[in-house]
């Protein structure tokens, strides 16, 4: 059992939950114009970040939590200052702004833009200037521009181990991989049959998981792009990501908001999914949400996880000794072999 | 004199001193004395003091001094706040790798529970849960009222003839609180047709009246054989109308004469014949 701690600070759907590098701090950012930030403990609200004019789609934090940096619908990128909350520096576009993540040591963002008002959707590297953050650089370092129709869009991307690649997903399903420095496209593999909704990275960045409306997750390595795991869920998944310490996957999804007055609440499937990351199987369910989940995030340390809901809630929960102790027999057997083996060696 | 259920400052000083006992194995053990409720009580806490220290990230330590900003700015209350942060009822995690096994194990479970509380049938024959027709008693309890009832009916259809027995064709149709009446029992009675003749109305009555307190307001007068109190259907407030079936005219008659236009519950209560007289 556990006790969540529910999180009204929004009005509209979330979009995105975030944990910092410590996970003392979870933001949030949701479809109305203000980012929350939270002590993840406790769940108290440190501040809000107010200045943008419409949905924000996405937040990332460097790693020393001193900047924050929104994407939203209103054109823009703006970055923060974690400790008062105050706008230091706005870039525009020409196009709603769907994603955005900091580079490892947090000197570069990559942003995804949108297909929309006749531009063409674009993956962007900006430069953040991090000893004067008001002196930004305005030109991306960096565009990487779809010339194909819009499905084949770019929705999420993210930074890869070493800051080396960027893997873009797609919304027709596809995943590419771009060199960072040169913006060249070096492999694209078929992966999904739907839009990709969320792409997050194991601890390392080596490997990655994408969801997708098309009722699945998978598991791709850095390298290769090769498709290791699948897990295959009942509705359209929104989000998942890898859970430290254990080996699992959380995923979150349900029914489209649109759909969901067509089958009772029971049904819309607005739970949060665990998998066995190996094994594939679905080993546990976490109800509590009245919509679909958009986004999941896991603390960094593994100890809880957080979920934005289409509803508005956001939800914290801290893990219990039960979720640190399970494991498969074959686990438990291959663990007591091993101890066995060290007792002799010890001998 | 000051009652002993509200003590002053003058007799707290009778009250002897918290007393504090370090005990041998680090504890300590208070002793303290309070009233409550009027009575004196030794209040025994033992109490063991534990140092914990928690090792926290510099980072992290400093972050938690931050001062709130945006929305939460002239907040001031102290840890989470009741508007934003609230606790979600308990759920459950149970992680298993037959976890969707049981998982429709347990929910048909639940349906099964759900099926055996609500009783959606009953049997008109025994009472039981099930139909008629599919009655275990249908032979032995059914078949002896039957023929009762062809033999009793047939009578009662020769000295009311204009009246025909309900539901005795197979195929007439027999409305739902009409059924199962047996040959003996009274013949309907429309309301309309009632006898009003001793029944009084009440009106403007207090609404807080009860039935009890009407029946003994008109007990006075001889003995009440019916008092009813018109609600709403839906709360079940009193209309402050009530109508009461005396025994007989003559102490129908004498209660309406003595009791309208008197008061009863701070209201003025006014007393008539439920119906115009029809002389």
């Amino acid at each position: 059992m556990m006790r969540p701690i529910m999180m009204k600070g929004h009005e509209r759907p979330l979009t995105q939950v975030k944990y910092n590098k410590e996970g003392d701090l979870l933001l949030t950012v949701s479809k109305d114009k203000e980012a929350s930030i939270w002590y993840s403990s406790n769940g108290e609200r440190l501040g809000t970040l107010e200045g943008h004019a419409g949905t924000i789609w996405s937040i990332d934090v460097d790693k020393d939590t001193h900047y924050f940096v929104t994407a939203s619908a209103d054109f823009t990128v703006k970055l923060w200052l974690a400790e008062t909350g105050e706008c230091l520096h706005t870039w525009y576009f020409d196009s709603p702004v769907k994603r955005v993540e900091f580079n490892h040591i947090c000197d570069k963002v990559v942003i995804v833009t949108d297909q929309a008002m006749g531009q063409k959707a674009s993956v962007r590297v900006l430069n953040v200037n991090q000893k004067d953050a008001k002196a930004q650089d305005d030109q991306a370092v960096l565009t990487i521009t779809n010339e194909e129709d819009s499905k084949n869009k770019y929705s999420v991307a993210g930074w890869s181990y070493g800051d080396l690649y960027l893997i873009v997903g797609h919304a027709n399903g596809k995943v590419s991989k771009f060199d960072a420095k040169t913006g060249e496209l070096l492999q694209t593999v078929d992966v999904h049959e739907g839009l990709i909704t969320d792409i997050q990275f194991s601890e390392d960045r080596s490997y990655f998981v994408t969801s997708s409306k098309d009722k699945t997750a998978k598991l791709l390595d850095v390298d290769n792009l090769h498709i290791f795991k699948k897990y295959g869920a009942d509705a359209p998944m929104n989000s998942a990501c890898i859970t430290p310490v254990k080996e699992f996957v959380i995923l979150g999804g349900g029914q489209d908001a649109r759909d969901v007055t067509t089958t009772s609440s029971s049904e819309g499937k607005f739970e949060a999914r665990f998998y066995h990351k190996i094994f594939e199987d679905e080993i546990g369910r976490v109800k509590g949400h009245f919509g679909p989940l958009n986004y999941v995030a896991i603390h960094p340390n593994g100890t809880s996880y957080a979920s934005g809901g289409e509803d508005g809630y956001i939800r914290l929960h801290h893990f219990h000794k039960s979720y640190f102790d399970f494991l498969y027999d074959v686990e438990k057997t291959a663990q007591s072999q091993v101890n066995n083996l060290q007792k002799e060696i010890e001998a | 004199m000051m009652s002993i259920s509200n003590p002053s400052w003058a007799d707290a000083e009778e009250l002897p001193q918290n007393e504090v006992i370090e005990n041998n194995d680090g504890t300590k053990t208070i002793i303290s004395y309070k009233y409550t409720n009027g009575k004196k009580i030794k209040h025994t806490q033992k109490i063991k003091l534990v140092k914990v220290t928690e090792s926290v990230d510099p980072a992290v330590a400093t972050r938690r001094k931050w001062k709130r900003y945006g929305a939460e700015k002239n907040n001031k209350t102290v840890g989470p706040d009741a508007r934003t942060t609230q606790f979600g009822e308990e759920v459950k995690l149970i992680l298993s790798n037959s976890w969707a096994r049981e998982a429709k194990q347990e929910e048909e479970e639940k349906k099964k529970e759900s099926k055996a509380t609500s009783k959606a049938i009953t049997c008109r024959t025994c009472g039981g849960e099930h139909f008629t027709t599919k009655c275990p008693f249908k032979d032995t309890l059914g078949a002896e009222k039957k023929p009762e009832s062809a033999t009793a009916g047939a009578p009662a259809a020769g000295s009311v003839p204009s009246t025909p027995t309900l539901g005795s064709g197979a195929s007439s149709y027999v409305p739902p609180h009409l059924r199962n009446r047996g040959p003996g029992a009274p013949p309907l009675q429309d309301r309309r047709e009632r006898d009003d003749s001793t029944t009084l109305k009440v009106m403007n009555l207090n609404t807080a009246a009860t039935e009890d307190q009407l029946r003994q307001v008109f007990s006075r007068f001889g003995n009440p054989q019916r008092v009813t109190i018109v609600r709403n259907r839906e709360t079940r407030e009193s209309r402050g109308l009530a109508f009461i079936e005396m025994d007989s005219i003559r102490t129908a008659q004498a209660a309406k004469d003595t009791l309208d236009g008197k008061g009863f519950l701070s209201m003025i209560m006014s007393v008539d014949w439920s119906k115009p007289k029809k002389n």
